[in-house]
């Protein structure tokens, strides 16, 4: 074999020779000297694997876009002992339950006004989210309550404009449904109540939004 | 009295120099591409977003402790930045003012709870966001602004061509020559200012709870007007069209009608405050 | 975070560190952060010779990761996943901006190719004295090309059916690319190695 023959399988073989090939590198140094060569510098090249430290910014940057993302959520509270996987479990959905609260609602109002069954109320109704409470709304509820209790434990000092906010939202609803129910017809009147509930889930959704610590 | 006064002036400059040898200025630019997305989170402190030259986001941000610092991210077109509050910061230590120059066709996310936030002359959308803040935006066309406060009252100036939707439950809100394909306000308790033209053909609903809602209008405004108020009083100074709608107008709670080609539908709602369409 | 959250991280194995992100846990996220970041981080850095292009493509790679971490099943080791993904994410940084992610012409001059030396100077061989320090600039200059294939093979430890799938080329252009690499690097150390020793 030529070093021309060699040099031109050498790419194919890589590091595994065959028997022509072993039989050239001892009698040819520039071919030997050319593999061990290359075998050096493949073999230095590993080190360099995971060699190099980024800059600690690159992990703040990927914080902050996993909480902007709500990829990172915030732990269970180490002072509640006893697990209380219902209350987490309603927290998660607060913001969800009011949207659907008022998509429950104008279903409801709409099947009124065309005479229809109801039977769709609990088809509409996402599996595990708690039906929907035609009382009257102004008084807090657990899930308010809840709401507060979050707010008290992240920004104490937001508590009062909170509660503030949600009695007045309450009172919104309360007022909207009472409107609704006396004439189910009234476009108005589901206007509002639409509109109520869409302020209560924004208040809900400002409460338990993550990127305010 | 003079060497107390002498004493208070000195305390007032020491404190003074004090809480400005605390205060830090840092500076960050980026480089991006067209419709950038901006956002900038800060508890406590102003924002300040306008136009600025190039493919550019410059901010520039005065932070008032060391309780408080910023982290920032950058991928592609959008730009993050977020004050990080640290252990023992309040409303004070933990307070960042931003000024922020971003491309006119950025869009913008600014949350804030204590603000105030101030945004003008651009057309991407924007999204503002603010517990007590004061929202002011003005001069801004064809992009799509929301607005959220709980009790931060809401100043939009200027706009044109726009989509603009406001949610405040205590906060009052004020729209001065704002007219767009869709212009919804809705307020628990806060007061509605709107004069304006109801222009563009739009779809204009301003409704409230418990708040007062006052409409200036031209003359000539061209619109489809229907105003109910549950409990309370309604005025018009303008004579309308009657017209059929799914209600009776009930004198002084309701009215509706149109004025010229009734090309835009307004409707002005409020359970129990009262309701105003003035002549400008 | 806190330090004491930090060194909870640290603590955490793998997979644990995955079931926990999986719920959201931000120290999990940060502790597989830790875990791989160096590997991640030097292949962007020597696939891009650029520092702030290897971090934003960093970032990239792992957010794209943790945006996906709740499908991740376990059927194949979370780093390879991961290293695949930033992968990935270089070389659809790189076709965006045109650059050739394998060489269509190959017009490098390699040493079989260059006129013999004369004859009866000094030259020995790399092995046992390649300076790691020099091996990365020397990486650095090989066109983006080569410089991908040597670091995917020789660095990452890619094979060159997976450098192929990946990259899209054939195994035997893989193979070519390779050599060629090889070969210019082996240039290169040799040339700087002559100039150190001629300098006073």
């Amino acid at each position: 074999m030529t070093c021309e023959e060699f040099k031109r399988v050498l790419p194919e073989l890589g590091s595994r020779h065959g028997m022509e090939q072993e039989e050239h590198l001892k009698s040819c140094c520039a071919c030997s000297d050319l593999v061990a060569d290359l075998n050096a510098i493949s073999k230095e090249a590993r080190f360099l694997q995971g060699s190099e430290d980024p800059s600690p910014w690159v992990w703040n940057s990927i914080e902050v876009a996993l909480r902007q993302e709500g990829l990172i959520r915030q732990p269970q509270l180490e002072h509640s002992r006893t697990p209380t996987p219902v209350l987490s479990w309603r927290l998660r959905w607060l913001v969800p339950m009011a949207a659907t609260l008022l998509i429950v609602f104008g279903v409801l109002i709409y099947q009124r006004g065309t005479g229809q069954p109801q039977t769709t109320q609990q088809q509409s109704q996402p599996a595990g989210v708690v039906t929907a409470n035609l009382q009257p709304a102004d008084v807090m509820g657990g899930e308010d309550l809840q709401l507060l209790q979050t707010v008290s434990e992240r920004t104490p000092s937001m508590r009062a404009t909170y509660e503030a906010d949600l009695r007045s939202v309450n009172a919104y609803i309360r007022d909207a449904e009472q409107s609704a129910h006396s004439d189910p017809n009234d476009e108005v009147a589901q206007q509002y109540l639409r509109n109520a509930y869409e302020q209560k889930a924004m208040v809900y959704e400002m409460a338990l939004d993550r990127s305010l610590p | 009295m003079q060497r107390a006064t002498s004493y208070a002036v000195v305390t007032v400059l020491v404190l003074a120099a004090l809480a400005a040898a605390e205060t830090t200025r840092q500076e960050m630019h980026f480089k991006v591409g067209r419709h950038a997305s901006v956002s900038i989170v800060n508890q406590y402190g102003a924002i300040s977003v306008k136009p600025g030259p190039g493919k550019v986001v410059a901010i520039t941000a005065i932070l008032y402790s060391t309780k408080v610092e910023i982290d920032n991210s950058k991928s592609r077109r959008r730009v993050a930045v977020f004050s990080h509050l640290l252990e023992g910061a309040d409303a004070e230590s933990g307070r960042v003012d931003y000024e922020v120059l971003v491309p006119a066709d950025a869009s913008v996310t600014l949350h804030s709870t204590t603000g105030p936030l101030h945004v003008e002359k651009l057309h991407g959308d924007m999204l503002v966001e603010g517990s007590t803040a004061s929202v002011d935006v003005r001069d801004v066309s064809a992009g799509h602004i929301h607005v959220k406060t709980l009790n931060g009252p809401v100043t939009v100036t200027n706009v044109s061509d726009g989509l603009v939707e406001i949610t405040s439950v205590g906060g009052d809100v004020a729209l001065n020559s704002v007219n767009g394909s869709l212009v919804h306000v809705n307020t628990s308790s806060g007061k509605i200012h709107y004069d304006g033209d109801f222009g563009d053909g739009g779809d204009y609903s301003l409704t409230t709870h418990s708040g007062d809602i006052e409409a200036i209008a031209p003359a000539y405004a061209s619109i489809e007007v229907v105003a109910r108020s549950v409990q309370g009083m309604v005025e018009k100074d303008f004579p309308l069209q009657p017209e059929h709608t799914s209600f009776v107008p009930r004198a002084g709670s309701a009215f509706a009608g149109t004025m010229g080609e009734a090309a835009s539908s307004v409707k002005l709602l409020s359970f129990s405050g009262k309701i105003h369409l003035k002549k400008r | 975070m806190t330090d004491a959250k930090k060194q909870q991280g640290d603590r955490l194995s793998e997979a644990e560190a995955i079931e926990r992100a999986k719920q959201g846990d931000a120290a999990a996220f940060e502790a597989l952060y830790n875990l791989h970041k160096r590997r991640v981080y030097s292949l962007c850095l020597r696939m891009t010779a650029n520092t702030a292009a290897a971090e934003d493509l960093t970032q990239e790679a792992f957010l794209q990761l943790f945006r996906k971490i709740g499908t991740f099943r376990g059927e194949s080791a979370f780093s390879t996943w991961l290293h695949r993904m930033a992968v990935n994410v270089v070389l659809m940084q790189l076709r965006k901006k045109g650059l050739p992610v394998v060489p269509l012409e190959e017009n490098i001059e390699t040493e079989e190719e260059a006129p013999r030396k004369e004859p009866g100077a000094d030259d020995p061989r790399l092995a046992g004295s390649i300076d790691r320090m020099q091996l990365q600039r020397s990486i650095a200059s090989l066109p983006p090309g080569y410089r991908m294939i040597f670091l995917l093979h020789d660095v990452e430890g890619y094979e060159h059916n997976e450098i192929a799938e990946m990259v899209g080329c054939s195994i035997g252009n893989s193979k070519s690319q390779l050599h060629k690499a090889r070969m210019k690097l082996r240039e290169i150390l040799k040339t700087s190695r002559a100039e150190k020793a001629t300098k006073p």
